[in-house]
């Protein structure tokens, strides 16, 4: 059990190390592909509008501040409002557009599963299973002939 | 099984009010076109925070007053160009019952207050980054701007590119006779 938590663990921060090494370091043209213009509603990579031209030199100058790639997008997000960030964030109030769909799926399986269940019941109540045929008894003189000639054909 | 039904009937009733919800507030895109068509209709809700100071600007609140409500940005060339009309008309009415508002929509705060600076704009402005108001409108560019007379209702003309100052003294006058 320890092991698989060890394991776990470590499986975790591998996965986390790109993920925070990118929010430390980020480059423009990730934040260009992440982050949508607000008033053509493309990605900024894909917008030459005026306002996505200004978000971008303003990405330009905060990278060579230094700023984090959370920090750049939080201060877009205070001047335009969440609908700046291309996907929702994986935090706060934003989780539920992650969670609820698997959720659904969650649920959706589970009821089926109970359904299902439910029908095949039901469905065994109604219809009992056959039991087999069984022979009607020999006629005693029928079964006396029978033990007669199965102990002539032992002896 | 029943409770899983009532779950089922809930989520359903849950997604039709989300929908009647959507189809009510999206009314409003509504009023540019029925103001171009020459009618009269109820002003939209507007209530945005001041670009300069704490507090929050309420439309509703300009109650016997007529409003000329202008959506722009510094990004805008159309807005460069009307910021002097708009300016020079605000401070000409300001002392007979007519309000200048400035929507500032999509917009750094720093480029609006270089831009307003610049212009020497006086008037009353409010922030909109997200560009909310526009759906509530009908805004379909900038600049674009609006009356609304004393009982709170937008009257034509609707200006669709920079405003002129006759534009601007013809819409007042009609907001104000209306």
């Amino acid at each position: 059990m320890r092991r698989a938590i060890a394991l776990a663990a470590a499986v975790a921060l591998v996965a986390a190390w790109p993920a925070s090494a990118s929010d430390r370091h980020p480059t423009q043209g990730e934040l260009e592909r992440e982050l949508v213009c607000p008033t053509c509603h493309t990605t900024l990579d894909e917008s030459d509008a005026p306002i996505a031209r200004q978000m971008k030199a303003f990405i330009k100058r905060r990278i060579a501040a230094g700023a984090t790639k959370s920090q750049i997008e939080q201060e877009l997000v205070d001047e335009f409002g969440p609908s700046v960030l291309g996907v929702p964030r994986k935090s706060g109030f934003d989780l539920l557009a992650w969670v609820l769909p698997l959720g659904g799926i969650a649920v959706g399986g589970v009821a089926l599963a109970f359904g299902a269940w439910r029908w095949s019941r039901s469905r065994e109540r109604r219809d009992p299973p056959q039991q087999a045929p069984v022979a009607p008894p020999l006629d005693p003189e029928l079964e006396r002939r029978v033990d007669e000639e199965l102990a002539r054909f032992d002896a | 099984m029943r409770a899983l039904r009532v779950v089922a009937v809930g989520v359903v009733v849950a997604l039709l009010g989300l929908l009647v919800w959507d189809v009510t507030q999206s009314n409003g895109s509504k009023v540019a076109s029925s103001v171009d068509k020459g009618q009269v209709v109820a002003a939209p809700k507007l209530v945005l925070p001041y670009h300069d100071r704490d507090g929050k600007f309420d439309l509703a609140s300009m109650r016997g007053k007529v409003v000329v409500v202008n959506f722009w940005a510094s990004w805008c060339i159309g807005c460069k160009k009307e910021a002097k009309a708009l300016d020079a008309a605000a401070k000409a009415w300001r002392d007979k019952g007519v309000v200048f508002v400035g929507v500032d929509v999509n917009d750094f705060r720093g480029a609006a207050s270089r831009f307003l600076d610049r212009h020497d704009v006086g008037y009353t402005i409010v922030r909109d980054g997200q560009g909310s108001s526009l759906g509530k409108w009908g805004v379909t560019g900038l600049p674009e701007t609006f009356f609304v007379n004393r009982k709170g209702r937008v009257v034509p003309p609707h200006v669709l590119a920079a405003a002129t100052r006759e534009q601007l003294e013809d819409g007042i006058r009609r907001a104000l006779a209306s």
